[in-house]
């Protein structure tokens, strides 16, 4: 075994290590939802390759107001689904769309596109 | 001061004008020739427009409905009342609160219509006119907006106007009684613009649109990366094309130069998605598809360019590119995408089906004139007039005429549904026979239609538990394909053959473009959406995946009788004469329709019904007395008549003979007799009861082939509801259980073991009319609501059978069935499309059968399981019950 080979197989265990770490164990950043005036938490989701901001921290009980803009063509994007809310709502682009709605339940539910290609998360505490 | 042109419009200085002219103590400047030669022709046509009011200044006083809606306070009105007067010029003002009207008399010269309406609307009330689009052609000159805004709020019964420049459309709020179309069209031509339908009201389907405009583009970008793909596979595969063969490498190099230079536009241009997408995905820490294509094409590009670029430093024979890989693997991918919307848009047909099934517009009548107003603009309370053949554009109860109605499409019923005075009408529907008014209930987003559209939709995009796994499974799927990627690069570099390095960048690009998560992730969105507008389409609404899910292995199918089995309202069975009988059946039917006609027992309303339907001629009662808990006594042509239960005979002490033996067999088989004295004397029995609706015996009959245990849950007494479930062929009977109890019965079947071995619960669907069985419907695996498209009890189910028929719980399980099976298929197909392909794809064929695979077969591979997913789940669309609801 050269050096160049032994080079390869540490560089293979440094790339599989990064992207562990990058992908699954890195800690994400969350967007706190401030309460607006009205009583709504209300923020604003850029929908463009992904959801920005896509981990969304809101408070249990209190009506939750998502603005989603999508920015793209691509159809993959085209509705924006929450399933453990049976909640769904097409993005036409360029539109802001608001769902609407307020969790009674605390805890992680996920949101997506239609494949599951784009990923966002809402936690209530 | 600046002026405006009449004729154009546009603003233009009085000393700067191109020529002056006075007019009725008016003057007036233009910009050009032809403007001056248009308002010589007809000088009056200007000063008309030019008023502030289109009125006739000769008729001062001037009335004018309004409909107002929310005027239900009688307070509030007065407040109203003295709003209005208050306004310089209000002579009169009437508030018609039930007709939800305000008549306002009013002096044209000192107050319009939108100073009115302003006032109405300052103290909360809106005005309910209709609201209209018009499109303008070639508005350019912004001045001209306020021309025409004036012109149109001029024109009477209008009650605002704008313009917009942009969008180069008018939106008018009017009364379509006082104006027309039209008339607002010659306004706006008035000022030499064309009017033209408004873009933004035209009846296309966004998404449709949306759809068409984005496979345009990734056919577009597919045909310039086929393009380049030719080019550069002949440059690709030099040795076999005749003049290239006999080029020396430097000058091949040059050539690869070219393809360098052209498979960029192919890499941002065509594959622009993926790379745009990728880099998106990669700062949410995310990876998906893209983020594989990127990083196959990216590298196999990399690679290329520095291979020709530095050919020294890889060993003799390394040094060629593989730009084909890049161009071609883009171009394929690309024309997947576009044929995956294309098999998509097919796949939301059924939702395109409901929505076509609402009417355009309405024939309304307001202020005693009919108007054909667009759909949108029906208010509640608004009176329609339907004619034989026409929709029923909203939902509504009729006030006058009768028909025979069409509800086929929301009710999978074919026969029509024959409506009176006083029955409902669903929007959608189609009258067959007569012509009809109705009184609307329901419009816009609240009608019977809009409802199931949108349960439909958010059925359609709810996740069936199935998926989760998949959800979870393309959460890691992604980095785990990049970590083998890596991997294969590394045995394939360490003790792969020569020439080590090509070895290992080509395995490791052919294993991230044959990873393919969008199958995965496609796989049960797809078929859920296609099988529960399936659902729909029969009449069945599901409410969620999960139901969906569930319904595929119900065991155990638990029917309320009432107004499930049977029609939940008594109708006269039997009408049985004593021997001493002194009148015939239909006499006997019509003294006591005569005396239940005034009774309030909903028993009597079945005797009296069923008189009705023979033509008996109903006799005047007097002297009636209702006797509680034993029944009636009256006087009908001077004979004394008694109705009542056995009780009553006894305290009345009259001979019954045989009729009691009879009585006990009619209740044996679940009807309610009653006994009929005239005179002192037994005359007959009528009996009544619940009866099963025609196709009962049938649907239950099919659950039972289908291996399922039907079960009957009532209230009733054991001996009638034995007598039903003999007649439908139910063997297991719940009888005399209360309201509150049917839930806990449902979860008793729920945990009864049904194989000894192993204890898995039953999966339990409960069959309701939703209203008192809602406890039930939520505690049974599946509940199925049994109503009708207008019925709001459709809460607690899971699904609802449109159609009241039981034969849709058949229909119902056929569909989850075959969606599932569909699922199964796409999941388990899409599973081993990637197990199977990702290590062949890392090689390991090759030392056995020196197999392996190009990056170019790995890349259409990718991009056909995809569409083969959605393929898939479109075959579902030929989806046919065997067992159909008639």
């Amino acid at each position: 075994m050269n050096t160049l080979q032994i080079f390869v197989i540490l560089s293979g265990i440094v790339l599989t290590i990064l992207i562990a770490w990058y992908f699954w164990f890195a800690p994400k950043a969350q967007t706190r939802v401030a309460v607006s005036a009205s009583g709504a938490q209300e923020v604003a989701i850029t929908v463009k390759g992904g959801y920005t901001p896509d981990v969304i921290v809101v408070q249990k009980g209190r009506p939750v107001r998502l603005t989603f803009t999508r920015q793209e063509s691509v159809a993959c994007s085209e509705q924006v689904l929450f399933p453990d809310f049976n909640k769904s709502s097409p993005l036409p682009e360029g539109e802001p769309t608001t769902i609407e709605f307020t969790p009674e339940k605390s805890g992680e539910f996920g949101f997506q596109c239609q494949m599951g290609m784009l990923r966002g998360k809402l936690i209530v505490e | 001061m600046t002026q405006y042109d009449p004729v154009c419009g546009m603003e233009i200085e009085p000393q700067s004008a191109f020529a002056k002219r006075e007019h009725m103590e008016q003057t007036f400047y233009f910009c050009s020739q032809s403007c001056v030669d248009q308002f010589d022709a007809d000088p009056h046509r200007y000063m008309m427009t030019s008023a502030t009011t289109g009125f006739n200044p000769q008729m001062t006083l001037t009335r004018i409905e309004l409909p107002v809606s929310g005027l239900p306070l009688r307070e509030h009105s007065t407040h109203l009342e003295s709003t209005l007067r208050a306004l310089d010029g209000v002579s009169e003002v009437k508030v018609n609160a039930t007709a939800n009207r305000l008549e306002v008399q009013y002096d044209a010269g000192k107050v319009d219509v939108s100073k009115l309406v302003g006032a109405v609307k300052s103290i909360g009330f809106q005005i309910g006119g209709a609201n209209v689009k018009i499109g303008i052609e070639n508005l350019r000159c912004a001045s001209c907006v306020k021309f025409i805004e004036d012109e149109l709020k001029s024109t009477q019964g209008v009650l605002s106007a704008t313009v917009n420049i942009a969008t180069q459309e008018a939106t008018v709020d009017y009364l379509p009684q006082n104006t027309t179309l039209s008339q607002l069209n010659a306004a706006i031509e008035t000022w030499g613009y064309k009017p033209r339908p408004a873009t933004s009201d035209a009846p296309v389907d966004k998404q449709e649109e949306a759809h068409a405009k984005e496979y345009r583009k990734l056919m577009n970008k597919f045909w310039f990366a086929a393009a380049i793909s030719v080019f550069v596979m002949i440059t690709a595969y030099y040795q076999v094309v005749p003049v290239l063969r006999d080029w020396n490498m430097d000058s091949l190099r040059y050539l690869w130069g070219v393809t360098v230079l052209l498979t960029l536009p192919v890499m941002f241009w065509s594959g622009s998605d993926f790379f745009n997408g990728a880099w998106a995905a990669f700062k949410h820490r995310s990876a998906n598809m893209n983020t594989l294509i990127a990083l196959g094409t990216g590298a196999a590009w990399l690679y290329s360019t520095f291979a020709i670029m530095f050919p020294s430093v890889f060993p003799e024979g390394t040094s060629e590119p593989f730009y084909d890989v890049v161009a071609v693997v883009i171009a394929l991918v690309v024309l997947g995408q576009a044929l995956e919307l294309r098999a998509k848009g097919q796949s939301s047909s059924a939702i395109k089906k409901l929505l076509g099934l609402q009417a355009k517009t309405a024939r309304v009548i307001r202020d005693g004139k009919e108007m054909d107003l667009p759909v949108e603009e029906v208010l509640v309370g608004d009176v329609i007039q339907v004619r034989p053949g026409e929709k029923v554009p909203v939902d509504g109860v009729i006030v006058e005429g009768s028909s025979a109605v069409d509800e086929s499409m929301l009710t999978g019923e074919s026969l029509p549904a024959s409506k009176k005075m006083g029955d409902e009408v669903i929007g959608a529907t189609i009258n067959k026979t007569g012509a009809f008014k109705f009184r609307t209930t329901k419009v816009g987003k609240d009608t019977a239609l809009a409802q199931i559209v949108k349960m439909v939709q958010d059925a359609q995009n709810s996740k069936a538990p199935i998926a989760r796994l998949a959800d979870i499974i393309s959460g890691y799927f992604v980095p785990i394909v990049m970590i083998l990627a890596v991997w294969t690069f590394v045995i394939w570099f360490v003790i792969g053959p020569q020439p080590q390095f090509v070895y290992a960048l080509v395995t490791s690009v052919t294993v991230l473009i044959i990873a393919c998560p969008c199958a995965l992730g496609l796989a049960t969105p797809m078929s859920l959406m296609v099988g529960i507008g399936k659902g729909a389409e029969h009449g069945i609404l599901i409410r969620s995946g999960e139901a969906l899910q569930t319904a595929r292995g119900i065991q155990i199918v638990v029917l309320d009788k009432t107004g499930t089995i049977t029609k939940g309202k008594p109708e006269l069975t039997d009408v049985v004469l004593s021997e001493q009988s002194s009148v015939d059946s239909d006499q006997l039917l019509r003294l006591a329709a005569s005396v239940e006609k005034v009774s309030e027992h909903p028993l009597a309303q079945a005797i009296v019904e069923a008189a009705q339907a023979q033509k008996l001629e109903i006799a005047e009662v007097k002297d009636f007395e209702a006797i509680p808990g034993h029944g009636v006594s009256a006087k009908v042509e001077y004979k004394n008549i008694l109705i009542g239960n056995l009780k009553l005979m006894n305290r009345e002490k009259i001979a019954l003979g045989s009729l009691e033996e009879q009585s006990k067999s009619l209740a044996d088989d679940g009807k309610t007799p009653m006994f009929i004295a005239l005179d002192g004397k037994a005359a007959g029995i009528i009996a009544v009861a619940d009866t099963v609706k025609e196709d009962s015996a049938e649907a239950i009959k099919a659950l039972q082939s289908l291996g399922i245990e039907v079960v009957m849950i009532t209230g009733d007494n054991r001996r009638t509801a034995e007598a039903i479930a003999r007649k439908v062929g139910v063997n297991k009977v719940l009888a005399e259980v209360l309201p509150e109890d049917k839930s806990n019965e449902v979860k008793k079947l729920q945990s009864t073991i049904v194989n000894r071995k192993s204890k898995i619960a039953n999966v339990v669907a409960m069959v309701g009319d939703g209203i008192n069985d809602a406890p039930a419907l939520a505690q049974a695996d599946v509940g199925l609501a049994i109503g009708t498209g207008a019925d709001v009890a459709i809460e607690a189910s899971d699904i609802t059978l449109i159609k009241g028929s039981l034969k849709g719980v058949v229909t119902a399980i056929e569909v989850s069935r075959a969606t599932m099976k569909n699922i199964y298929q796409n999941l388990v197909g899409a599973f081993f499309y990637n197990v199977l392909g990702i290590p062949v794809a890392m090689g390991l064929l090759f030392p056995f059968f020196g197999l392996l695979l190009s990056p170019m077969i790995a890349g259409a591979a990718m991009a056909f399981s995809s569409v083969t997913v959605v393929g898939n789940a479109n075959r579902l669309r030929g989806f046919k019950p065997k067992f159909s609801v008639k």
